[in-house]
């Protein structure tokens, strides 16, 4: 058995094209910032991959929801969120590891303990947890319903890591596209490359999620599989000894 | 009929399955950690230069996280000593921090000083610099027009 199928293969040569032009802006296309020089290129990696979790992380609530609301497809919604929660996590590690690249060659620290780096790290703590947890229980339906509660809680942190530069005062920028007062602080073509990268992640995000939740899907199957091999096995035992019901 | 396994399915190795409670327990301590350190350092992560000595929790008379613009023209750096003032809404504060600072620290931006104020000057023991939010193409024409603006 296989996870790809044609759409996802398309998929992933779209990725894999639009992350090569990225590449290519970012580090010989863009120009240096006036002020940060050529350190201001980690910004194509980290701003895209902190959206593409926060998006992640909103896939796995709404999931988590339609898990508990649509019972007869709650498994099926179930592995979405699982999987959508593998991928945020791995995003926000990318964004945690290039924020602290970043924050060493401009604010001159690795690392912080102002608002939004706070606040980014207990979000992906959270999701760390939420993952564990999802291993703890066996029985998928039971698995399903805990984890729903949880990612349900746990998506409320996003506007408070969002926002944090602006409720709090942080060593952190302020949004320079989605701020509050709508105003884009970038350069044209580092916007152009920025938006590109958000693309392309976005395309990575869904194929890694898709793959991710049919081999979920596969295992779960397997599962089934197991049992009515055993079921199987018992009802020939039974015809074999002449047992009736 | 009995349909029963005869075999209950192999249960899960003790290692398979205490690494998700551990994994579980740690994030939560972890996220106690977090929390801590958000209630003592994250919130109002600096006091600006003219709330020292004014505003709650910006006392002089113990460690603090001061704010302000570095001033043109005060920055001074010899044998890996480093001098300036900062300003913040008109009121002013020497610096003095043992080291080079780190970053794109510059004249006219804004830096967080950590330290304590001993006979009116900042004793740095920390400089993080504070770059704004805005990305500009590094040019001839701009440069021009940044070191210009940037003290204005």
């Amino acid at each position: 058995m296989k996870t790809g199928t044609t759409t996802t293969r398309v998929l992933g040569i779209f990725a894999l094209l639009i992350t090569t032009w990225v590449v290519v802006s970012a580090f010989f296309l863009t120009p240096a910032d006036v002020v940060q020089g050529d350190s201001v290129r980690i910004m194509y990696a980290h701003v895209p991959t902190a959206w593409i979790a926060y998006l992640a992380f909103v896939t796995t609530a709404v999931a988590s929801g339609l898990s508990l609301v649509r019972k007869h497809r709650t498994l099926g919604f179930d592995r979405v969120a699982g999987a959508s929660a593998e991928v945020g996590v791995l995003f926000m590690a990318m964004t945690l590891i290039t924020g602290s690249l970043w924050g060493r060659l401009t604010w001159g620290t690795f690392w912080q303990w102002d608002p939004r780096l706070t606040t980014t790290l207990f979000l992906f703590v959270t999701y760390v947890g939420y993952l564990a947890i999802r291993r703890v229980d066996v029985d998928p339906v039971r698995r399903a319903r805990r984890s729903s509660v949880i990612a349900l809680l746990a998506v409320l942190e996003i506007p408070l890591v969002h926002f944090s530069v602006v409720l709090w005062r942080s060593l952190h920028q302020e949004a320079s596209v989605l701020n509050t007062d709508g105003d884009v602080r970038l350069d044209d073509l580092m916007l152009f490359t920025l938006f590109s990268g958000v693309v392309a992640f976005t395309l990575i995000f869904v194929w890694l999620v898709v793959h991710r939740q049919r081999l979920a899907a596969m295992s779960d199957v397997e599962r089934l599989v197991g049992l009515d091999v055993a079921i199987t096995a018992r009802r020939a035992e039974s015809t074999v000894g002449g047992g009736g019901i | 009929m009995d349909l029963t396994p005869r075999s209950a399915p192999e249960p899960r190795s003790t290692s398979r399955r205490l690494l998700p409670i551990l994994v579980a327990v740690l994030a939560t301590v972890a996220g106690l950690v977090i929390v801590v350190m958000f209630l003592t350092s994250s919130i109002d992560y600096y006091c600006n230069v003219d709330e020292v000595g004014v505003r709650d929790g910006c006392d002089d008379t113990r460690r603090v996280r001061v704010q302000g613009s570095v001033d043109e023209g005060s920055l001074q750096m010899r044998a890996g000593n480093t001098s300036f003032v900062m300003s913040f809404n008109g009121v002013s504060l020497p610096v003095d921090y043992e080291g080079e600072p780190g970053g794109v620290f510059q004249e006219c931006i804004p830096v967080v000083a950590h330290g304590r104020i001993v006979d009116g000057v900042l004793m740095a023991t920390r400089i993080e610099v504070k770059h704004s939010n805005e990305y500009e193409a590094e040019n001839a024409d701009r440069l021009e027009e940044a070191e210009k603006s940037a003290c204005s």
